[in-house]
């Protein structure tokens, strides 16, 4: 009966150290301090196209401004009555990403047709909750080419889509699309007029593959509209000549495109040479065979 | 009769006295240090070098230039001479075949050494491409070891029929060596015949074979748009340094030999006399060649040429550029010009120099420019900046140097280092001239 006493004693002793030791766990995992996530939102909307918010997540680590990757953001729609969840992203190695909203029309707006969304981060062992919250209207803009007197022009009307009102006083930039970053094209801002219209020239001249312009009309990061943007495919542009030698004989092709003249005149040399040293190796036989031989 | 035997017991080879052995002894001493060296390099990979993301390559590339550069004491002093009716290079003709052969060997060897997976070497053969300079001297350093084979061998064959007879007795083993090499050369009519022909198209051969093997061993360099490299005139600046190394290198092997088998009778103060001033012709061609490398950029430079010129003139490599291009290159012109200059003594210290001078003048051409690349290499040490070889490159190189000087070693206690037959044939004729003239 005493032993078996003992043995209780030995066995809560045990159990006491390992729960004491979790419980410095919890306490020294408590002390780890949490640094602050900051998540940047950009909405984003292509007519014709699909609308997005461009998300971006950074933090202040050790004085020093880092991209966060593999962060979890969930996206909500906000309303007066509640919210719903849109779906969930997740940061890249860069600390970006893309959520693509489905169908804008299913989106519900509160009594101003303000939409408004909810980007929001659980939290983590490294990083402490955060959320972002992005509101805009929808917004219209209706671009086209025109010609006149030789001259191309983008003719964009910027509107608002439920009154169909047109947006005054607002700034729009042209721009065609290229590789890295678009070339402006005019001036940087155009303002809408009354009718909420701009009219830009368009330089000749500029090239493009086919001679297919990609030109942008862009409402850029409007506190009201967020970025909106109308694309017209123009076929004004310089046709831009292919000058690709990956199908060429050159001196920077894989060996299966040699050029001509460097197959040809090495392996001659390489011939005549080893020609050369094979007819002397067989002189040595014919040394070797002419033994008691006169000529 | 008493002449012949005379002269055969002058030139055949003979066994290596005490010196000898020791000499033999140090070179494979070092030779065994440096494959443990290499071993250790196969195993570890080329972190055991100081090759890095700047210095990609190193010692052995210069190493590698050098021991081709060496090589072509062959097509110059044996075929030029020989094209050119030079009858007084009958003694040293051997000696720079000999030469030629080592360093062409060690050439391969060393850019062997250079691969960091020297087992796929078959690779360079089987995916080659012909754009690439790195596939043509694949094709020209194997090719100019058999041409360089060819030269040493098809003018021992009535020797070495000699060497067959001398040895019967004293040595039967030796004797029965030579005579399988001799191809049963009795020296007959039609054998003569095949002999000499063959002789012929080598000595034309190697000539355009060498100034390719130099040409492209130039382009191998030129054809990257590095500064330092990017240069017209490599390809002739090249062949002219291979003069002046090989020549140099034939001088110091010469003035050993004679010395050591006691050929003063054979090699004689006019021997030395006409290759002094074969020497000072080449380091005058060397020297014009390396005005058009030095002064020519410097005097119209682009910022990249400016900082890699200022380097050589005064930065971190002028006291080794100045040292090598004075010393080496300049004073032995000097020197040379006078007629007590080209006595054998003065000449091995002058060729001596001249050797050592050119080993270091490749290491100039190779590593300054690679130290200063288009774009600055980011995110490396600064110690990558710079380069020096490590202890593994060292002894892996001096193996190379003291393989290369074992080669000769071997074949010059194996093979007549003067031709026997050759010099009989001219001495019987001198004689015969003058007993016509009496």
């Amino acid at each position: 009966m005493k032993d078996q006493l003992k043995f209780k004693a030995v066995f809560l002793a045990i159990i006491s150290v390992f729960l004491l030791a979790t419980s410095f766990q919890n306490v020294n995992a408590q002390s780890v301090k949490k640094n602050k996530l900051r998540i940047k939102a950009l909405y984003i909307h292509v007519m014709d196209g699909e609308a997005y918010l461009d998300l971006k997540t950074t933090a202040k680590v050790d004085k020093k401004n880092i991209k966060v990757s593999d962060i979890e953001l969930y996206v909500f729609n906000e309303f007066e009555e509640g919210k719903l969840e849109l779906g969930k992203v997740t940061t890249n190695a860069k600390g970006e990403t893309k959520f693509v909203i489905k169908d804008l029309n299913l989106l519900v707006a509160d009594s101003s047709f303000v939409y408004n969304l909810l980007v929001s981060f659980k939290g983590n062992e490294h990083f402490k909750k955060a959320k972002k919250r992005i509101s805009f209207k929808k917004a219209i803009i209706e671009a086209k080419l025109i010609s006149e007197d030789s001259v191309n022009y983008i003719s964009a009307k910027l509107l608002e889509p439920i009154t169909m009102e047109a947006v005054v006083n607002t700034s729009l930039t042209i721009q065609v699309q290229r590789l890295y970053d678009p070339l402006i094209l005019g001036d940087e801002f155009n303002e809408t007029d009354e009718n909420g219209e701009i009219l830009v020239p368009i330089e000749n001249g500029i090239p493009g593959i086919d001679g297919i312009l990609n030109l942008e009309v862009v409402l850029n990061d409007s506190d009201d509209y967020g970025t909106v943007k109308a694309i017209v495919k123009a076929p004004i542009g310089k046709v831009i000549v292919d000058e690709s030698t990956f199908d060429q004989r050159t001196m920077w092709s894989p060996r299966n495109k040699t050029p001509i003249f460097l197959l040809i005149i090495p392996n001659l040399l390489i011939i005549g040479i080893w020609g050369l040293i094979i007819y002397l190796i067989i002189n040595l036989f014919k040394i070797f065979n002419s033994k008691n031989e006169t000529l | 009769m008493k002449k012949y035997e005379a002269l055969l017991k002058d030139l055949a080879p003979q066994k290596f006295n005490k010196s000898g052995v020791i000499w033999v002894s140090v070179l494979v001493i070092i030779i065994i240090i440096g494959i443990i060296a290499y071993i250790d390099q196969i195993i570890k990979g080329q972190v055991v070098t100081n090759m890095r993301d700047y210095a990609l390559w190193g010692i052995y590339i210069s190493n590698f230039v050098f021991f081709v550069a060496t090589s072509f004491v062959g097509a110059i002093v044996v075929a030029v001479l020989r094209l050119t009716k030079n009858e007084w290079r009958t003694p040293l003709v051997r000696i720079a075949e000999i030469i030629t052969l080592a360093c062409i060997i060690m050439a391969g060897v060393t850019i062997m050494i250079d691969m960091a997976r020297p087992d796929r070497l078959l690779n360079l053969f089987i995916y080659a491409r012909m754009q690439s300079p790195i596939t043509w001297d694949v094709i020209i350093v194997p090719t100019t070891i058999v041409i360089s084979f060819l030269l040493l061998y098809y003018p021992l064959l009535p020797d070495l029929a000699i060497l067959k007879n001398h040895y019967k007795k004293e040595q039967p083993k030796l004797s029965k060596w030579y005579g399988k090499l001799s191809l049963k050369w009795e020296g007959n009519k039609k054998q003569k015949s095949i002999q000499e022909k063959s002789i012929r198209i080598i000595a034309l051969l190697i000539i355009p074979v060498g100034f390719m093997l130099q040409t492209i061993d130039a382009w191998l360099f030129s054809t990257t748009y590095r500064i330092g490299w990017d240069s017209n005139n490599m390809g002739a600046y090249f062949i002219s340094g291979a003069f002046v190394a090989g020549v140099a290198a034939l001088i110091v092997v010469v003035y050993i030999v004679r010395r050591t088998k006691k050929l003063e009778k054979y090699i004689t103060d006019f021997h030395f006399d006409k290759l002094g001033k074969l020497l000072a012709l080449a380091c005058l061609i060397y020297l014009y060649f390396n005005m058009n490398e030095y002064l020519l950029p410097a005097y119209t430079p682009s910022k990249g040429e400016e900082i890699h010129l200022t380097t050589l003139f005064t930065g971190s490599y002028s006291y080794l550029f100045w040292l090598v291009t004075i010393v080496g290159l300049i004073l032995p012109i000097f020197i040379l010009i006078f007629k007590k200059g080209r006595k054998p003594l003065p000449m091995f210290f002058i060729g001596l120099v001249v050797v050592v001078g050119s080993w270091w003048k490749r290491y100039l051409i190779v590593t300054p420019t690679l130290l200063h690349p288009f774009l600055p290499i980011q995110g490396v040490p600064e110690t990558w900046h710079h380069y020096f070889p490590s202890m593994h490159e060292w002894l892996i190189t001096i193996a190379t140097l003291a393989m290369a000087l074992l080669i000769i070693t071997l074949l010059m206690r194996y093979l007549p280092v003067i031709p026997i037959q050759r010099t009989a044939d001219e001495q019987a004729l001198l004689s015969t001239n003058k007993n016509e003239a009496s």
